[in-house]
């Protein structure tokens, strides 16, 4: 590797709130009079946007998906749930209390097992749909273990009322990174549980017994733990991530986004998006040898918007 | 010729190369120099380019199978031509993009709408969808909602129980041709005042009753009300109210939520005005009631006549915005009563009519 690739980079966002706005503008006004049924394309067109307005060493990412790819998966959540409504009311409508018991059992049962698929097929998609000179971002997960983890770690958090759902989010951010490439450059997370509970524990006192004033300091060490935690790797050459984001920075972009979207009633979400975007690439620094001309294109295409629209439908936000 | 400055990826590696296009008849080539191999051309048959959507001022184009090769430019004079070279091909000419790149005020316009159709769904598509699901509501779950609300208004109010008693006593008479079970309860309180929930109870102010004279009058008040709950007046107006709250809750699919803001909003049963038309429907059913039982019509002349009094009381705005049109509604009623006949003498209901005054009085 050359010398020259030794040093940090960043990622920037060129984003404006005035072109976003357009965009939202004509989605909702579509989403309005299609009742409903544009929602895949306004997506798109947002994603699209917000993807080519971000530039890593002179080139910008893309996203790849569509509408028409996305209102498939919409369809297709969408039957998920009215099946499964179907069956849930079905077993209600027989009036044998058993029957209707176990319909209910099932159906949430059901809805919770479909967090995992949805987590699952929605990192498929988006890192499929996601690139970079070219070069396809690929999630390489499998859904049989990731429901594993994902029961297994639930039904800890249940059992210790919630105590373990620190650990259980590490774990699944280390499933996740170790499972996603970019070309022929992995990633892994670095985090670890006890760690993290620690920091929370933390931050909730302080932030209680400062009547939330500590709230920023708490935001900005959740957001470091979770980039400095990250690493990719391109062959044996480890790349690290640091977060510079300051509770003071925090307060100003928390604050701000309050008031803009506050006093447009609305209408100012867009630059508050621009606002959040610019604060996240502007505060994080990726330092280590990398080398951007040698990424190998290794991932498979991958179509299926299922999961992401499920995702949408039960509101998980992703990372 | 005319060659454009790009940036080229091959979908293989992420090297970028700077490159140059040029725009044939049925191609693009791109020329480049590859660090190892020299002098490159590679070329896109312009059928299977493609553009990729983005509202930036980026020009990308991608081509072939997956993964597919990428070229980006942004020279602005590429638009135009390709414009010229490819008329007829439309990865250039979206219209949406074409609308998003073209005017501010196009998209100021756009907002405009959208603030206009907000506002005009708040104030006029809302309230008539709101009053047509409350013509969905059955009637088991009406009366329910209403039992929930009476419940709620009755407790701010002092219950004379000797006259609701006596009251319900004179409503069990008259046939008010309705399949709402009618409770009367009256309570004291210093306002010549009534007012119908949904469902079947109705609330009237002592200090109504002690000014009304004779049993017609309260049997026209009766009959009033019983029409506003008869034709769902009140849960519609009720809805038509509360359609910003009931919306979010409809759309949340909250059930309890709708009992949740009609419970805390019952109080406002006390000043809910009804409108012209619906004021107009129940004074017709009232009619139509009082001629069945066979009862004077002239009481509900004078029931209006003493309503329109309490404009002059210490509250006039209260009752004003009740019964906002008096006026006209007497006038109303004076010319159907000149045109009753077949009245008859109804001793019972005089005797149970006296046995309230006989309580009034103590």
């Amino acid at each position: 590797m050359e010398s020259d690739q030794n040093y940090s980079r960043k990622i920037t966002f060129y984003g404006e709130g005035n072109k976003l706005f357009g965009i939202y503008i004509v989605n909702v006004l579509l989403t309005i009079f299609t009742l409903g049924l544009y929602y895949p394309w306004a997506k798109a067109a947002v994603l699209r946007y917000v993807y080519q307005e971000t530039e890593f060493e002179g080139s910008r990412f893309s996203f790849h998906g569509t509408g028409k790819e996305m209102f498939k998966g919409f369809i297709k959540a969408i039957g998920i749930f009215i099946g499964l409504y179907a069956i849930l009311i079905g077993a209600i409508l027989t009036k044998i209390n058993a029957i209707a018991a176990i319909g209910v059992i099932f159906f949430y049962i059901a809805l919770l097992l479909l967090i995992p698929v949805a987590i699952h097929g929605s990192l498929k998609y988006r890192m499929s749909r996601t690139s970079w000179r070219g070069i396809h971002f690929g999630y390489r997960g499998i859904l049989k273990d990731f429901m594993e983890e994902f029961v297994v770690g639930g039904l800890l958090t249940i059992a210790t009322l919630g105590i373990y759902s620190f650990w259980f989010t590490i774990k699944l951010r280390k499933y996740i990174f170790s499972n996603i490439r970019f070309g022929n450059i992995s990633f892994s997370y670095k985090g670890d549980g006890t760690e993290y509970f620690m920091l929370n524990l933390k931050g909730y006192f302080l932030s209680f017994l400062t009547l939330g004033i500590y709230s920023f300091w708490f935001v900005s060490d959740l957001f470091a733990y979770f980039i400095d935690n990250m690493r990719m790797n391109q062959e044996g050459y480890v790349i690290k991530f640091r977060s510079t984001a300051s509770a003071g920075g925090y307060f100003g972009l928390i604050v701000g986004n309050l008031l803009i979207v506050i006093f447009t009633l609305g209408l100012g979400t867009p630059w508050a998006t621009v606002r959040t975007l610019n604060f996240v690439f502007s505060n994080i620094i990726i330092e280590g040898t990398i080398d951007v001309n040698a990424i190998q294109q290794t991932e498979m295409d991958y179509k299926d918007a299922t999961g992401e629209d499920i995702s949408d439908m039960i509101d998980i936000g992703l990372i | 010729m005319q060659k454009f400055e790009i940036s080229y990826y091959d979908g293989e590696t992420s090297v970028s190369h700077n490159a140059f296009l040029s725009l044939q008849h049925d191609s693009w080539i791109i020329e480049y120099i590859h660090p190892l191999f020299g002098n490159r051309a590679v070329k896109w048959e312009i059928d299977r380019v493609e553009r990729d959507m983005g509202f930036t001022s980026i020009f990308i184009f991608r081509y072939g199978d997956f993964p597919k090769q990428t070229l980006e430019c942004k020279d602005e004079r590429l638009l135009n031509s390709l414009k010229k070279f490819y008329p007829d091909k439309p990865f250039f000419d979206k219209k949406i993009d074409f609308l998003l790149r073209q005017s501010t005020t196009l998209i100021l316009g756009l907002t405009a709408s959208l603030i206009g159709l907000i506002i005009c769904s708040y104030v006029y598509i809302l309230p008539w969808f709101s009053e047509k699901a409350a013509g969905q509501i059955p009637v088991s779950m009406e009366i329910k909602l209403g039992e929930m609300m009476y419940e709620n208004t009755i407790a701010r109010y002092t219950k004379n129980d000797s006259l609701t008693a006596c009251v319900n006593d004179f409503v069990k008479i008259i046939d008010f041709k309705t399949d709402y079970p009618i409770e009367v309860t009256v309570v004291a309180e210093d306002e010549m005042n009534a007012f119908a929930m949904p469902g079947g109870h109705i609330v009237i102010y002592n200090q109504l009753l002690a000014k009304m004279k004779s049993k017609e009058e309260l049997a026209a008040l009766l009959a009033h009300e019983v029409s506003h709950i008869h034709y769902r007046h009140s849960l519609k107006n009720i809805f038509r109210t509360l359609s910003g709250y009931l919306a979010i809750s409809l759309m949340l699919n909250d059930v309890n939520g709708i009992a949740v803001v009609l419970a805390d909003h019952s109080n406002m049963l006390v000043n809910l005005n009804y409108s012209r038309n619906l004021e107009q429907e129940a004074d017709e059913k009232a009619i139509e009631i009082i001629k069945a039982n066979h009862l004077n019509l002239n009481g509900f002349v004078d029931l209006l006549a003493l309503l329109q009094t309490g404009n002059t009381d210490l509250q006039p705005f209260k009752l004003l915005s009740t019964h906002p049109l008096t006026k006209e509604r007497i006038a109303f009623v004076k010319e159907m009563a000149k045109g009753q006949t077949a009245m008859k003498k109804n001793d019972s209901l005089e005797q149970k009519w006296q046995t309230i005054v006989a309580f009034e009085k103590r």
